[in-house]
């Protein structure tokens, strides 16, 4: 589609052609609001919020410095914006979110048929399926956070770990300890 | 069984936002780059602020008439002429580098002013009709240096 680097389109940008940042927002929009969604789990505040990150990138452009993948940058970014929001909510980082599970994303999971990828019946159980989102809603923001990261972001460890600024072993023991919580909140189905 | 969580895990649904995200990110964007008073609202109400504080500190404006802040006292000098209906009354002392004040009138013999001065001795006198008189009612005086003497004003550290 845009055949341009990110770094050829940033410096585009900055030598003035700003519209040119539309390219990057239409490229990352998608995964960055996955992991604020994931993180807010309400879709409107998560607009919000990825529409934040994305203009405060803009303007901070100048400090980005290449050492980083554009969307490491960007996911560090709206990281931060997603911190603001929960300090905004007087709720800590490290707090513990009993956030329910809205209507509108239980329609999404209602809409969401996978096929064929159950090693054992072919069919994930959409009953299942909904739990399982439920049981993310309810980890702390930590565990949620890396939850998102690798299995609906699909990053790997050395990403998650560059995004969260955190040692890989920490991503390794916050999955492990985030899976462990998972199946006890789940209970014998997981287990 | 944990590959059968990772399986759930790995189908949580996926969202996305609405078909005019990007646009109103460049919009958003095009109406943030607009210069605008709202950018300098911070520093033209930190800069209001400090100016108002410097005022309170340095000038005997009346900013905090009523909260005696930064130590200063609110004292009223009254001088009643013994002469009748002199035409102008002033106070001057050392808490105004001897300058002089016209004092308001508050009946035909009688004149007033309100003064915010800090807690200590003060010098001071009065110019009736340009001649200098030294209060009748201050209980001290002491000599000016060129044959009269001046009233002592003493502001107390209490608060009133």
């Amino acid at each position: 589609m845009w055949e341009q680097s990110d770094r050829e389109i940033i410096q585009e940008v900055l030598n003035g052609n700003k519209d040119l940042f539309a390219v990057l927002v239409a490229r990352y929009e998608k995964p960055i609001f996955n992991y604020v969604y994931g993180l807010v789990r309400q879709r409107q505040d998560a607009e919000d919020l990825t529409q934040e990150a994305f203009v405060k990138a803009f303007f901070a452009l100048r400090t980005y410095r290449d050492s980083f993948e554009f969307s490491t940058w960007m996911y560090r970014i709206a990281r931060n914006v997603c911190l603001d929001y929960f300090r905004r909510q007087r709720i800590r980082s490290f707090f513990s979110l009993n956030t329910p599970v809205g209507e509108e994303e239980e329609e999404e999971l209602g809409d969401f048929l996978p096929e064929g990828k159950d090693p054992e019946e072919g069919v994930l159980k959409e009953e299942l399926l909904e739990r399982v989102s439920q049981a993310v809603g309810q980890l702390p923001l930590k565990f949620r956070e890396v939850i998102v990261l690798r299995y609906v972001e699909e990053l790997s460890y050395e990403e998650i770990a560059r995004i969260l600024d955190v040692p890989v072993g920490t991503v390794k023991t916050y999955l492990h300890r985030a899976k462990a919580k998972l199946r006890e909140l789940l209970g014998e189905e997981f287990s | 069984m944990g590959e059968k969580l990772e399986q759930y895990l790995r189908h949580l649904p996926k969202v996305e936002p609405g078909r005019s995200f990007a646009p109103s990110v460049m919009a958003c964007i095009a109406e943030r780059a607009r210069p605008s008073y709202r950018r300098y609202k911070r520093w033209v109400v930190a800069l209001a602020a400090v100016a108002l504080f410097v005022l309170m500190l340095t000038t005997n404006l009346p900013l905090t008439p009523r909260l005696e802040l930064f130590g200063y006292r609110t004292v009223r000098l009254v001088f009643c002429s013994t002469v009748r209906n002199p035409k102008t009354v002033a106070v001057a002392g050392d808490f105004s580098d001897w300058e002089s004040i016209p004092m308001e009138r508050v009946d035909e013999n009688c004149f007033a002013l309100t003064l915010r001065l800090r807690p200590g001795k003060y010098e001071y006198g009065f110019l009736v009709d340009g001649k200098w008189v030294p209060d009748p009612l201050s209980l001290r005086a002491v000599a000016d240096g060129f044959g009269s003497v001046n009233s002592v004003l003493v502001v107390d550290g209490d608060t009133e």
